[in-house]
């Protein structure tokens, strides 16, 4: 190893630790936000003293886990409990509790739950579910309609790569494939369904032909009216996530020197600490002249949103459990 | 709560709208004076009550020509405080990017309106009431939509004069996609595309029609919109407690008939008026602010 390689290793390393101020923010603001924010169900909503829902409690428990890890924390049996709680009789996760139909939270919660235990049944009933949930608009039959349609100028996509809509009976569209994928790289082997493997061959491929011209996602649209779509952090963020087994295809390069750009006009405090989440997972440099996260809170409070808040603990922590640098687990093909 | 209680009345039945135009050449001007004086005109039931006001907010928008200007949005907050509103809320939830402070910060939308950690809501993530729809335009039987909009005394659309690849024109019906929650439905809200985007507008503008509309048309945006289309001076802000009778104004004022953008045409027979005979037009005329706004070629059936 060079000189240059040791100074690279050794930024990372104190990288992923976080700077001392960061970490002060995360045990001073973060931690305690989401601790005194929980609601007595167990669940966490969108901002203090709202309705607890499934996705933020996921990002929640993912943010304390990670905090205390390896410890699972009273807080996080709790969460657990809840997230049990909310899933619906065919395996699926709605997005807030009184819905009946389930929705891509689905994957989160599988995602998050798979740290506990007591919960692989339901684990396993989400990812049969993921499975069975196959988007509308790439059906055999609107393929074919699809030849004579018009929209095929409008949307130049290659519909018989097929991931996975926000809801049931709609389109593939990048974070929910991309968010089914990360929950079937994290599931161990015997939790893995035989079906997951072509979903996960085709989704992957959808993701790569989603990408925009230069490079980076955004929802899904890469080429509207033959204008190119401007790519987007958070997309991106996820899809890169999702893909990063194949870290040296041209798609991740592509998308990775986008987002490496991007980080400088970053606006949000939700996009910045994802952004960085996803540069460590690729081991790459975080710019020394990003703002500070203690900044950006003090400007609106992160909106109060705990989904941020939760964000922002994964993206400062240094123990990585969430997303360690290096591949995924392998999976078989 | 549940939904806004606005009874549902045929438009036949409704007394004439009221719609006014005001010239504003840019946003440099003091729009909070202009549209508080503009609203005196309505004699609104806003005193001592809870406005919400939603603008369009989409995203980056470096040229000015794709979100609602903060400008009009500042100057309609301070004109309701100064109309007596106990509160004034500003609330979107947009439809392609979850990240809603990215897109408030890059609009610079606090310049203009204040702090905002307690005066905005984003809608993509707020508390949720199941509402059963009072109209089945589209399949859709019912929606979860923010308990924030249910909740408000007062609702203000305030889009943003644009052409629409889908639509044809995005204006203060269309605008009332933003309140349905990105947190049930997804990043873009693609269950009201399948649901059909015309028969959407229709059936979420029926249970949560606005009470009053404000639409910045000093700078729009022609061609392809919402997005991607071409920047569009109009000089103009378009204002009416009927949301219908608005649109219909502004499609005229864009040199586009009004009765010819279908979810428009079907809004007229129930949520207000599109014919111009039932629509009492105040302040310009609309023949002296025409400003003929280029649309796509699937939709040269509206020009004229």
């Amino acid at each position: 190893m060079g000189i240059r390689d040791t100074i690279a290793s050794d930024q990372r390393a104190s990288q992923r630790m976080g700077t001392q101020t960061e970490a002060q923010f995360v045990e001073s603001v973060c931690v305690p936000l989401l601790c005194s924010t929980q609601n007595p169900d167990g669940g966490w909503g969108f901002h203090p003293r709202s309705e607890s829902r499934p996705e933020p409690t996921c990002w929640a428990l993912q943010a304390l886990l990670q905090h205390s890890w390896p410890e699972i924390p009273e807080a996080a049996v709790r969460g657990f409990r809840f997230v049990r709680e909310t899933q619906l009789g065919d395996g699926a996760w709605p997005s807030a509790r009184a819905e009946r139909v389930g929705c891509w939270v689905t994957a989160l919660a599988c995602w998050v739950l798979l740290a506990e235990k007591n919960s692989s049944n339901a684990v396993a009933r989400g990812l049969d579910w993921l499975c069975k949930d196959w988007p509308r608009d790439s059906t055999p039959w609107r393929r074919f309609l699809g030849r004579f349609s018009s929209q095929r100028r409008i949307f130049p996509t290659n519909n018989s790569y097929r991931g996975w809509g926000w809801t049931p009976g709609t389109s593939s569209w990048v974070e929910p494939t991309a968010f089914a994928l990360l929950a079937f790289y994290e599931c161990p082997a015997e939790l893995f369904p035989p079906a997951a493997a072509r979903r996960r061959k085709l989704a992957e491929a959808m993701l790569r032909d989603r990408m925009c011209p230069g490079g980076g996602w955004n929802c899904g649209n890469p080429l509207v009216y033959g204008v190119a779509g401007e790519p987007l952090i958070i997309p991106t963020v996820w899809a890169l996530l999702a893909l990063r087994n194949q870290p040296e295809r041209r798609e991740n390069v592509l998308s990775l020197e986008w987002l490496e750009k991007s980080v400088a006009n970053i606006q949000g405090p939700g996009s910045f600490a994802l952004a960085r989440m996803c540069l460590e997972a690729y081991g790459r440099m975080w710019p020394n002249n990003a703002p500070e996260f203690r900044s950006l809170h003090q400007r609106n409070e992160f909106l109060e949103n705990i989904q941020v808040v939760a964000w922002t603990c994964l993206a400062l922590c240094g123990k990585r459990r969430f997303l360690p640098v290096g591949l995924p687990r392998e999976r078989a093909s | 709560m549940n939904g806004r209680n606005t009874a549902l009345v045929p438009s036949f039945q409704r007394p004439l709208s009221t719609v006014l135009i005001r010239r504003s050449a840019s946003y440099e001007m003091e729009l909070a004076s202009l549209i508080y004086e503009s609203l005196l005109e309505f004699k609104l039931p806003t005193k001592d009550k809870t406005v919400l006001l939603k603008p369009n907010l989409v995203g980056l928008d470096p040229l000015g020509i794709v979100n609602t200007h903060p400008a009009v949005i500042a100057g309609a907050r301070e004109a309701f405080l100064r109309l007596g509103a106990s509160q004034v809320l500003i609330g979107d939830g947009p439809a392609m990017d979850r990240d809603t402070e990215a897109i408030i910060e890059s609009v610079r939308l606090s310049e203009f309106a204040g702090p905002l950690a307690r005066t905005f809501v984003d809608l993509n993530i707020d508390d949720v009431e199941r509402v059963p729809l009072k109209t089945r335009a589209s399949r859709l039987k019912e929606l979860y939509l923010p308990k924030t909009v249910l909740g408000v005394d007062f609702l203000v659309s305030m889009p943003k004069l644009k052409t629409h690849h889908w639509a044809g024109v995005t204006l203060s019906l269309k605008n009332m996609f933003g309140v349905v929650p990105g947190s049930c439905y997804g990043w873009p809200k693609n269950v009201l595309h399948w649901a059909g985007i015309d028969r959407a507008i229709l059936d979420i503008n029926a249970v949560v029609r606005p009470d009053f509309a404000i639409v910045d048309g000093i700078v729009g945006m022609e061609g392809n919109g919402p997005i991607q289309g071409t920047r569009k001076a109009c000089g103009v802000l378009v204002m009416g407690d009927d949301p219908v009778a608005v649109d219909a104004t502004c499609c005229r004022v864009m040199g586009l008939n009004p009765g010819r953008v279908k979810y428009l045409a079907q809004a007229g027979t129930l949520l207000g008026h599109v014919q111009a005979e039932k629509i009492e037009q105040r302040g310009e005329s609309i023949a002296s602010v025409r400003t003929p706004f280029a649309v796509l070629d699937e939709f040269r059936q509206l020009l004229g």
